[in-house]
């Protein structure tokens, strides 16, 4: 496991010298405060994703969930005026309550999560342009807006999920604390409570695992609300940081980096298998290769060229370095 | 070893890319003297129109002796915002936007604009710092593109609205302008324009020979366009016109139109100079289109930054750039315009 | 050398080891032409590995192969069916949704200007079939009719490559005393015409019957070899576990307690038409026996709440439990032992440590933490009780013999003190060292007071073990046996739905 996240660390890295060496101006803080706010935004999702993946599951909703909890954040902070607290439980319920549907229909129901999730992706996206009709909108009142009374407190929100604290010369975007404590959670839920090891052994053998007197079906429901609910809070964080939703595109495609990010972290599509850090840290390598792109002066239409070999090599040494890992543990035999 | 092999495989592909991209594509990107004005012309998206504006850039980057980077935002909001922000750490002197969501997006065009010399081209956000907007009067186009509608069914009857999104000003404007002049409202002034409700049907007027049905959107999504075409035809059995406010719809009509063999009942007025649009107008098959001649905003964009970097402020806010009504009196002449430009623009 | 005097088939020297596992270490065999080998063996003593070697399913470490005399090599099912060598697999392979015909020359039809020749394939498959005593049209679709007859197509199907050598593996497990009697007919008819079989079979009423001559594999060797006329029970029972068989199944006489289990016309899902009733006491090892396929499994998995019941009693100590789920059999005291042990008994990619304490983390979690001191505690008791050998406590199950991961599933059902334990299949695939300790595991078990039932297709396993035992046939409990009533034959009758005879 610890050699696995020394791969993709190395990855990383490797690409941030490189671009600092081609690129110093790279290196300025204004560029770093903006790779980590990015890194942070993406890698909250990937976390998510990465509780459902490590069941053995697969969630495609996540970014039309985005794009519907942003939307429905906006219209209760700007156009209803709503309680900002109020709004953000709002939509955090709202978050919980898709991963609940999900889980429900993926273990009583019996439909494949694909499908499941497939058809969540098509239905949050319409519900959220039908709410607004299509239009762009976004969480900060103007003085037309019935939030406007609302003003000061969310200008607070705003701080909170995209602001900057100064450190010195160096500001830290505010995403990147959500992360950290995000991350911290995870990682000890998953190494430290029974229910992180169920959610493990399922993942590699649902039936072993049920056959051991495990609720299984409890514990896949568990993953796809934590999946859903990381994705609203991604949301939250996606809507304040762009201050612009669009209905039809705000996370749009997101699930893809968010799986891509899981995936390169270590997690197997397969099940049984990630770790936390390794997510993060390759939600951050994603982002850096789209900076890095920029950086450099490639054309940007070779960005998801780029990406997608990079996932790709990633994986394919990720696999190299399991089977070795395999076969010391079978020479390690009595 | 062979986790080790595989790792400096992929490290080595990816620098690879990395020179083959700053060697192949831009080499002037890092020999250039530090002295040279870096600009930055960035679009709302992946379309053939930013492509010809690329062009003018280019011609105006070799006209100048500047050097200008064109990005394309694949998805959106996050993309365009990912992209200016790298413009501004790699420190360019100016950069030309086509923001894609003016009102919400102010506060980081504000941010961008305390960096680095901002002016906005083709869709303004005036609620922004931006020091002008380079564009097209997208009202006047619009009630230009009316009178093309007017000309193309003198008697009168029911208009379909096509465009990809409905967020942006400049589609409001020209879909406003589309409206009033068939409705034969009176002429309102660019920055006041009163608009009707995005979802608002059957639109007509007393005196008023034409029906306004709906103003279907696609997001951009080409397929989409072409069946929003199918699904009026289905719809509305009188239907006389359809214009095309974005780049791909004319085209698009054009095409379900033509399978459903309805070119002689249905016509076809659109917006921008695709080609397929201009073969059709040369046809026959559609009657006109408004071109806003694209070069032109890349060229004024990347003149207008290049003068502000010298220090000289823009005389007004707002440069408006002349558009061009294309029918079959000067299809053949504007094609090879057209042509020539986007011929240009390769060589660089 | 002259082929006539050299065997058909000859084999030694060969190794073959998986990871974890050195199956074959060294084996030899050889066969005549016209001749029925039994080999047999008790599970894991590597018959089946050498089977599949010999088909070409896989390759061997290494050996040396002869047929007629000439070295030759198989490296794939290609190469076997070149040499004449045949495998009928255990499950059978053909396609249920094509008939007699397609199925006999899948992948080798005829063919006429590039189109099957179907007249062709229809003549020839009828030959074949005649010769296995089959009078089937050959337009029958294979999946609809009975096993037994499959098997015969199966056989017909390797008479159309030329086989010189047919390799039976448990022919009979799933076929009835009459389907069984037509196959030894066919197996007698061709040994008549030179080919020769190998035949693998648990049952050594069967070998007595067939074989003219039996090889016995122990523990991946050869442990001996009988001719006709030495081949008996006792003999056979004597190399397969390799001393008296009173020695290795140590058992004392139990007295048994009160009633732990007991099922009241409980339905099961799978024959909900046959309402099944039994009992386990404490201190109590019975046995279920019975053919494949006749539900003993799916009985376990009942009254585990795998599958839950369709209707009628469980009673636990007497009192009356409805059990829905796994969780709420444990909670009652009842563990399982399953027979697939990969799929259902372990969670392969996990650690020792792991898959010792999967059932017991939640009793010894606070509030959801993992209680790492109480993990160890459970691991360390289970790799001390059972003998577990393991480098670490962090070996990834995956990577240990059969008979070690048994005793994890044994170790982490330990550790919940059941009173009931269910075992399915408890010593498959597992070496004659490891069964002899599990035999005693059972045996103190028992003797501390647990009920334990066990379900075995190794006949002598039930004899050897059960102080009384159940035997089913197609879902219903057929007979109940007592200790002294315990022998082969009233086995196979009761579980071959021959209860006359019973």
């Amino acid at each position: 496991m610890k050699k696995n996240v020394l791969g993709i660390f190395i990855l990383l890295v490797a690409i941030f010298v490189i671009t600092a060496v081609i690129n110093p101006k790279f290196l300025n803080a204004y560029n770093m405060q903006n790779l980590i706010k990015w890194s942070s935004l993406y890698a909250v999702m990937s976390l998510g994703v990465a509780f459902v993946i490590i069941t053995g599951g697969i969630d495609l909703s996540i970014g039309s969930v985005v794009g519907l909890v942003s939307v429905v954040l906006s219209i209760c902070l700007k156009l209803e005026g709503m309680d900002p607290w109020s709004a953000i439980g709002i939509t955090l319920v709202l978050s919980l309550g898709i991963g609940l549907l999900h889980g429900l229909l993926i273990t009583k129901a019996k439909v494949q999560p694909f499908v499941v999730t497939l058809c969540g992706l098509l239905v949050y996206r319409s519900m959220g342009r039908w709410l607004t009709d299509n239009q762009s909108i976004g969480p900060m009142p103007y003085e037309e807006d019935a939030g406007y009374k609302n003003l000061e407190q969310i200008q607070g929100l705003d701080f909170l999920f995209s602001g900057k604290i100064a450190l010195g010369s160096f500001n830290l975007p505010t995403p990147a604390l959500f992360i950290l404590v995000l991350s911290i959670a995870a990682a000890v839920f998953l190494r430290r409570t029974i229910w992180g090891r169920y959610l493990f052994a399922l993942g590699n053998n649902e039936e072993g695992t049920r056959y051991s007197g495990i609720d299984t079906d409890r514990m896949k429901i568990l993953a796809y609300v934590l999946c859903s609910l990381f994705a609203g809070i991604a949301g939250i964080l996606f809507a304040f940081e762009l201050d612009s939703v669009q209905p039809a595109q705000t996370g749009e495609f997101y699930e893809l980096y968010a799986i891509a990010a899981a995936v390169l972290g270590g997690c197997s599509l397969r099940g049984g298998e990630g770790s936390v850090l390794g997510v993060v840290i390759a939600a951050a390598v994603i982002r850096l290769i789209y900076n890095s792109i920029n950086m450099v002066g490639i054309s940007t239409h070779l960005e998801f060229g780029i990406l997608g070999l990079v996932i790709l090599l990633g994986v394919i040494g990720d696999e190299f370095l399991k089977k070795a890992v395999a076969r010391k543990q079978a020479a390690q035999k009595t | 070893m062979n986790i080790k092999k595989a790792l400096s495989l992929s490290f080595l592909t990816y620098l690879l890319l990395l020179f083959s991209g700053c060697g192949g594509e831009n080499p002037s990107a890092v020999e250039k003297p530090s002295d040279t004005p870096t600009f930055a012309y960035v679009t709302n998206g992946i379309d053939p129109f930013w492509d010809l504006c690329a062009a003018g850039v280019r011609i105006a980057e070799k006209e100048f002796g500047v050097q200008c980077e064109v990005l394309m935002p694949p998805k959106g909001v996050v993309d365009q915002k990912r992209m200016m922000e790298a413009m501004l750490a790699k420190g360019v002197d100016g950069v030309a936007v086509s923001p894609i969501d003016a009102e919400n997006q102010t506060p980081f065009l504000n941010e961008v604009g305390q960096n680095t010399i901002l002016i906005t081209q083709d869709a303004d956000a005036p609620k922004s710092d931006r020091l002008v907007y380079i564009g097209t009067n997208n009202y006047k186009a619009g009630r230009a593109l009316g009178g093309l509608v007017k000309k193309a069914i003198p008697e009168g009857g029911e208009v379909m609205i096509f465009v990809g999104r409905l967020e942006q000003l400049n589609a409001r404007q020209r879909r406003q302008g589309v409206i009033d002049e068939l409705l034969n409202r009176p002429m309102q002034k660019l920055d006041q324009v009163k608009f009707d409700p995005v979802d608002a049907s059957d639109l007509k007027a007393e005196g008023s020979k034409y029906i306004v049905l709906d103003t279907r959107t696609d997001n951009f999504d080409k397929a989409k366009a072409k069946s929003n075409a199918e699904d009026s035809m289905t719809k509305y059995k009188n239907l006389k016109c359809m214009v095309g406010l974005f780049a791909y719809n004319p085209p698009a009509c054009i095409d379900a139109i033509r399978e459903a063999n309805k070119q002689n009942q249905i016509k076809v007025c659109g917006f921008d100079e695709q080609d397929a649009t201009l073969q059709a107008i040369l046809d026959g098959n559609a009657h006109g289109t408004i071109s806003q001649q694209p070069w032109e905003y890349g060229y004024e964009s990347i003149k207008m930054l290049k003068s502000i970097h010298e220090g000289k402020q823009p005389d007004a806010q707002y440069f408006e750039l002349p558009f061009l009504v294309v029918d079959r009196s000067n299809v053949e002449e504007f094609w090879a315009k057209k042509k020539e430009m986007a011929a240009l623009g390769k060589q660089q | 050398m002259d082929e006539s005097s050299s065997p058909l088939l000859e084999v030694s020297g060969l190794r073959k080891s998986f990871p974890g596992v050195l199956a074959l270490r060294g084996v030899s065999l050889h066969l005549q032409k016209g001749e029925v080998l039994a080999l047999i063996g008790e599970n894991g003593a590597g018959k089946s590995t050498l089977m599949k070697i010999l088909a070409g399913v896989q390759p061997a470490d290494e050996g040396d192969f002869r047929v007629s005399g000439k070295k030759v090599s198989f490296r794939n099912v290609n190469d076997a069916m070149d040499k004449g060598i045949a495998l009928i697999h255990q499950e059978l392979n053909l396609c249920g949704n094509l008939d007699l015909a397609a199925n006999v020359f899948l992948g080798r039809e005829p063919t006429k200007a590039g189109l099957i020749d179907e007249s062709e394939m229809r003549r020839q498959t009828e030959k074949f079939l005649s010769q296995v005593g089959l009078n089937l049209p050959v337009d029958t679709l294979a999946g609809s009719i009975p096993i037994g007859k499959q098997q015969l197509v199966e056989i017909a199907k390797a008479l159309s490559c030329n086989a010189r050598v047919l390799i039976m593996d448990e022919p009979t497990s799933s076929l009835s005393q009459k389907e069984t009697e037509t196959l030894f007919e066919v197996v007698k008819n061709l040994r008549s015409k030179g080919i020769s079989v190998i035949y693998i079979s648990h049952r050594l009423g069967e070998v007595k019957e067939l074989a003219d001559r039996v090889t016995v594999f122990r523990d991946g060797e050869n442990a001996g070899e009988l001719m006709q006329d030495q081949i008996d029970h006792d003999n056979m029972v004597k190399l397969m576990v390799g001393r008296e068989l009173s020695e290795f199944y140590d058992r004392q006489v139990h007295n048994p307690g009160k009633p732990v289990l007991s099922l009241k016309d409980l339905r099961c899902p799978s024959y909900p038409q046959h309402p099944l009733s039994l009992e386990v006491s404490e201190g109590e090892i019975v046995g279920v026996a019975g053919l494949v396929g006749a539900g003993r499994t799916e009985l376990l998995q009942t009254i585990f709440g795998v599958t839950p019941a369709l209707g009628g009693s469980l009673e636990i100590s007497g009192e009356a439990k409805e059990i829905r789920n796994p969780r709420a059999a444990i909670s009652v005291g009842i563990a399982l032992a399953p027979e697939d042990r990969k799929q259902h008994g372990l969670v392969l990619p996990m650690s020792v440590r792991e898959n010792s304490s999967l059932p017991s983390l939640q009793r010894d979690a606070s509030r959801g933490w993992l209680n790492e001191n109480a993990e160890r505690t459970v691991t360390q008791n289970a790799v001390k009780s059972m003998k577990i050998k393991t480098p670490n406590y962090e070996q990834m199950a995956r990577f240990l013999s059969g008979g070690n991961q048994q005793k994890i599933v044994l170790g982490k059902w330990l550790a919940m003190s059941p009173k009931l334990l269910l075992l399915d299949e408890p010593t498959r695939g597992i070496d004659v060292g490891a069964k002899r300790e599990i035999y005693k595991l059972m045996e103190k078990l028992a003797g501390e007071g647990m009920a334990i039932l066990f379900v075995s297709s190794e006949m002598e396993e039930v004899l050897g073990m059960a102080d009384r035992a159940y035997v089913m046939h197609e879902g219903q409990i057929s007979g109940e046996l007592s200790r002294d009533q315990l022998s082969e034959k009233a086995i196979m009758n009761l579980a071959t739905g021959n209860l006359a005879a019973a």
